[in-house]
């Protein structure tokens, strides 16, 4: 018989032992995979938001520019610089931007907010801000209108909740009011009449036209058709003041961003700050966006610029946020730890356990010829399949929710969404697919199998025949 | 009598029962003290919200906070007062008059909420004043004081006031915090250099020191380059009470730090009269009241009682203001509270484990006890008491550990200096002191038990199933 054998039969002289370990261990993995998950997904969310709708994966910028965001840290993009960029393999296009502070008003209302100009019909090859336009919103007004008419007891208290919120698609936005299949044929005409809005984006031939913040929207109190009073300080500390009609309502997915966005195209902006053919800097946009292709492409391009210009990434642009996801981040790799720590102590005991309870029989393996050496083994080995199933049926487990959470992500709904919303997160939670966390799991788990094994196979060496056949 | 019993089975396999106790010990203690380092976090914010930038209970008209309309001032300021006043717990009352805008110097700008503030009433009301970083100036103390401005570190560095300059004094604060010579030789070449942002001369001294130097000294050399220009002056610029674009120059009194980028970026005070001189508001125009309580307990029941009195008006405490802050709050403690259940879960199976030999093992002892007339009832509590006993002398001393911890690092603090930036923009300190309620505690303990008895149920069953006669024959 082969060793191997001996030890899979021998798990199961004690399948209750064996079992309870091996779900601890199942319950550990299971539980581990499923939190991050979550978190990782989450953050990949975060990230692809923030990307595709402000930072883009790459930037061309001043060297200062990341310090010091202003315009006199701006620079003429020249023709023969964006040739040498689009030709790189991995680049798919330029995205000249010229954007600045400035103070937008609306009637009585002030608001410092950022200046964007870019070129849309360009601009939307890459990036995603015009998925970002609002499709329904509660107005108070609205939300009095509605009130009236006839709709489930939990949509009309949702109604109160959601009051002064925006939805981007209207999948969502039913989601949210907890409105049921069978009544929405009965209820959606009448969200269409009062909650949707005629919402349309920027063109390049628009002139005088702007998208803003959602935020922005309802801070200046500045609907669609409204004017925006744009004042501030243009290149070189010239006056710069503008008027722009609100055309395009969006959401974005930071709050800070929202609050602050006015989006105009590229050529009013240069005329309204007085830089004509400047640029503050230039999203490029790639075809191959994991870690490594990013960092080649980013190496390429710097080496073609001057030394006054530089490429940024995501992670260097934004490296606030990913200093707050990894704090959280952080806090979660904490908490599986503790688990697996709890679960070691398990395994040890079992351990502990197993090797009292068969001194004897292992004082005589060895004294009827055994070897130690192999006694050992089989030992360990018993041990590596008690984890090993433990491992497997966890990640089992874990599969069909991980791809139904990734294919279906979670949404809250109700007073929960509008928790989240507050804080400026999108209420979902999708789940990341198995990646290299996976493997993490595995490698704590055999890690601890690994102090117990050592432990164990001391406990063999030192084992006294005489004293162990009298046990 | 069973219990004594019990007691002294828990001891009979001591390795045994230590290996589960100290698993106990080491769960407990792990989720309790996390539990205290992220409820300090919480705790440090509301602090920080109340005694630095909300108070208790605001009073503004009922458009002001959705748009910041300098027409929207508060009707009937003395009324406000009075009913404030007459408020059971109010200690202090001030006005302020709030105005959006831009604050600008010759090399950058930035959008503010301009308050103008009674001086002497807010510096009693809040702790803001002690939070001035030394050495920058002083809480409106200097005798220009009308046009003076008092404005948070985050929007100094935005406005390019702070520089970092290596003087002849940064070299003697260097020496003095400890740092070699050597090192402060190496940094020489750097001698009155201005750099504009603190990467900047990041990089610069990086370049001169090996990399183990900049770690060890970064901060310190960070610290002791710190430095503005004393007095510098800001324009702010504004709508008027007509609806004019005005403006004025002010000059910096000092500079305060908190653990909140936000309100540090968007703050700037300034001495009200100044504040109405420009915007020409009329006397007795304000657009925010704010009243302080003797004690934090007091909040919703006295903001209830200044609601009832003042309709018309949009009457808040903080918790209605910083919604986010209760409810993060809320949600926290039940991610933790989930948290601690998983690692009680955890534990169940070392215990289920331990107890089921420990039963198996005693076979011929239990069918022996049985045989002599110890009723089933008595087996099985006995089983139930050993398991507790288990769970519950491992969750007191994991808790002792924890409250010893806890009170050591509430002392000394925790440093999150790595995610100071991630944390401070949410407003959360990067310096954690633990803290938990005795409450926990309890709540806790009986949690503990549960897991013995839950845990125990199992064995329990098992030792009821043994057959005396057969039990008695085994082995």
């Amino acid at each position: 018989m082969k060793n191997y054998q001996l030890a899979w039969r021998n798990l199961w002289r004690n399948k209750r032992r064996t079992l309870i370990t091996a779900a601890s261990v199942f319950f550990a993995v299971f539980f581990a995979l499923i939190m991050r998950s979550f978190q990782l997904g989450v953050y990949a969310k975060m990230y692809r938001d923030v990307i595709e709708s402000y930072s883009g994966y790459l930037q061309l910028q001043h060297t200062d520019y990341l310090d010091e965001s202003s315009l006199d840290n701006g620079f003429v993009l020249e023709q023969s610089l964006t040739e040498v960029i689009e030709a790189d393999p991995n680049v798919t296009g330029v995205i000249p931007k010229l954007e600045s502070f400035a103070l937008a008003a609306a009637g009585s209302r002030t608001q410092g907010v950022m200046v964007i100009g870019m070129d849309p019909d360009n601009e939307q090859k890459t990036l995603n801000i015009k998925n970002r336009l609002i499709k329904y919103r509660l107005t108070p007004e609205a939300t009095e209108a509605l009130k009236g008419e006839r709709m489930t007891d939990r949509t009309a208290r949702l109604l109160d909740v959601f009051s002064g919120e925006a939805w981007t698609d209207e999948k969502s936005f039913i989601t949210d009011l907890g409105i049921r299949d069978d009544d929405s044929a009965a209820v959606m005409p009448l969200f269409r009449e009062y909650a949707s809005l005629d919402n349309r984006y920027l063109t390049s031939a628009d002139s005088g036209r702007a998208v803003i913040g959602y935020g922005l929207s309802r801070y200046l109190s500045a609907d669609i058709g409204d004017t925006l009073v744009v004042m501030g300080q243009g290149y070189h500390g010239v006056s710069a003041a503008g008027l722009f009609v609100i055309k395009g309502i969006v959401s974005m997915p930071n709050p800070e961003i929202d609050n602050a966005f006015v989006y105009i195209t590229l050529a009013d902006a240069r005329y309204l700050y007085a830089a004509p053919g400047m640029v503050t800097s230039a999203i490029i946009s790639i075809e191959e966006t994991g870690d490594k292709d990013l960092l080649q492409t980013q190496q390429r391009l710097s080496a073609a610029c001057n030394d006054r210009l530089v490429v940024r990434n995501w992670k260097e642009m934004n490296a606030l946020l990913l200093n707050q996801m990894e704090a959280d981040n952080k806090s979660g790799a904490i908490m599986i730890g503790i688990l697996y720590l709890v679960i070691a102590f398990g395994v040890f005991g079992t351990v502990l356990m197993m090797m009292a309870e068969r001194r004897r029989e292992f004082g005589m393996l060895v004294s009827i010829g055994m070897q130690k050496r192999k006694l050992a083994g089989i030992v360990g080995m018993e041990m590596l399949f008690i984890g090993l199933l433990g491992v497997m049926a966890g990640i089992a487990a874990s599969l069909p929710i991980v791809f139904y959470g990734y294919a279906r992500p979670l949404r809250f709904t109700g007073e929960m969404a509008k928790m989240y919303e507050e804080y400026g997160f999108e209420p979902v939670m999708p789940m990341l697919l198995p990646d290299t966390y996976y493997l993490w799991q595995a490698v704590v788990v055999l890690l601890i199998l690994l102090v117990a094994i050592s432990f164990s196979v001391r406990r063999i060496f030192k084992l006294n025949i005489i004293n162990a056949l009298r046990a | 009598m069973i219990t004594s019993i019990a007691w002294k089975n828990v001891w009979r396999n001591r390795t045994r029962s230590l290996t589960v106790i100290a698993a106990v010990t080491v769960g407990v203690f792990a989720g309790v003290f996390a539990m205290a380092a992220i409820n300090s976090s919480i705790v440090q914010r509301i602090d920080a919200a109340v005694n630095e930038e909300l108070s208790h209970i605001q009073v503004n008209n009922p458009g002001f906070r959705g748009s910041s309309d300098i027409a929207n001032v508060i009707a009937g300021p003395q009324k406000v007062v009075k009913v404030l006043d007459e408020t059971p717990g109010v200690t202090h009352i001030a006005e302020r008059i709030i105005v959006r805008g831009i604050a600008s110097t010759s090399a950058g700008s930035a959008g503010v909420e301009i308050t103008g503030i009674d001086v002497e009433k807010e510096q009693q009301m809040f702790t803001l004043n002690e939070r001035l970083i030394p050495g920058t100036g002083s809480y409106f103390g200097t005798d220009t004081r009308l046009n003076s401005a008092f404005i948070g570190e985050k929007l100094a560095k935005e406005l390019y006031i702070i520089r970092y300059i290596l003087s002849e004094e940064s070299f003697t604060t260097l020496e003095a915090e400890g740092v070699p010579a050597a090192v402060a030789a190496k940094l020489r070449p750097l001698e009155n250099q201005r750099f504009t942002t603190e990467k900047k001369l990041t990089e610069a001294f990086s370049g001169l020191l090996t990399a183990k130097e900049a770690k060890l000294y970064g901060m310190k050399i960070k610290e002791a380059a710190w430095s503005y220009r004393e007095g510098s002056k800001i324009i702010l610029t504004f709508l008027d009470a007509d609806g004019m674009q005005t403006g004025a120059a002010f000059r910096i009194c000092g500079i305060f730090r908190t653990n909140n980028d936000f309100f540090e970026a968007m703050s700037l005070f300034v001495p009200r009269d100044e504040l109405r001189r420009l915007t020409g508001m009329e006397e007795g125009q304000y657009h925010r009241i704010i009243a302080r309580l003797e004690d934090n307990d007091q909040t919703d029941k006295a903001s209830a009682a200044v609601k009832e009195s003042l309709p018309g008006l949009e009457v808040m405490n903080w918790k209605q203001i910083q919604t986010d802050l209760a409810m993060i709050a809320d949600y926290v403690n039940r991610i933790y509270g989930i948290f601690m259940v998983l690692i009680l879960a955890a534990l169940a199976f070392g215990i289920v484990n331990t107890m089921l030999m420990a039963v198996l093992e005693r076979t011929r002892e239990l069918g022996m006890l049985s045989a002599i007339g110890m009723n089933r009832r008595r087996v099985f509590s006995m089983i139930m008491l050993e398991s507790i006993f288990l769970s519950i002398v491992g969750g007191f001393a994991g808790m002792a550990v924890s409250a010893i911890v806890i009170a050591i690092t509430n002392h000394t603090g925790i440093n999150l200096v790595k995610y100071a930036e991630g944390l401070e923009a949410f407003g959360y300190s990067a310096q954690l002191y633990p803290t938990i309620g005795a409450d926990f505690f309890i709540m806790l303990t009986v949690m503990i038990v549960i897991t013995g008895i839950i845990s125990a149920i199992y064995p329990a069953r098992k030792a009821l199933q043994l057959n005396p006669v057969e039990a008695l024959r085994g082995e």
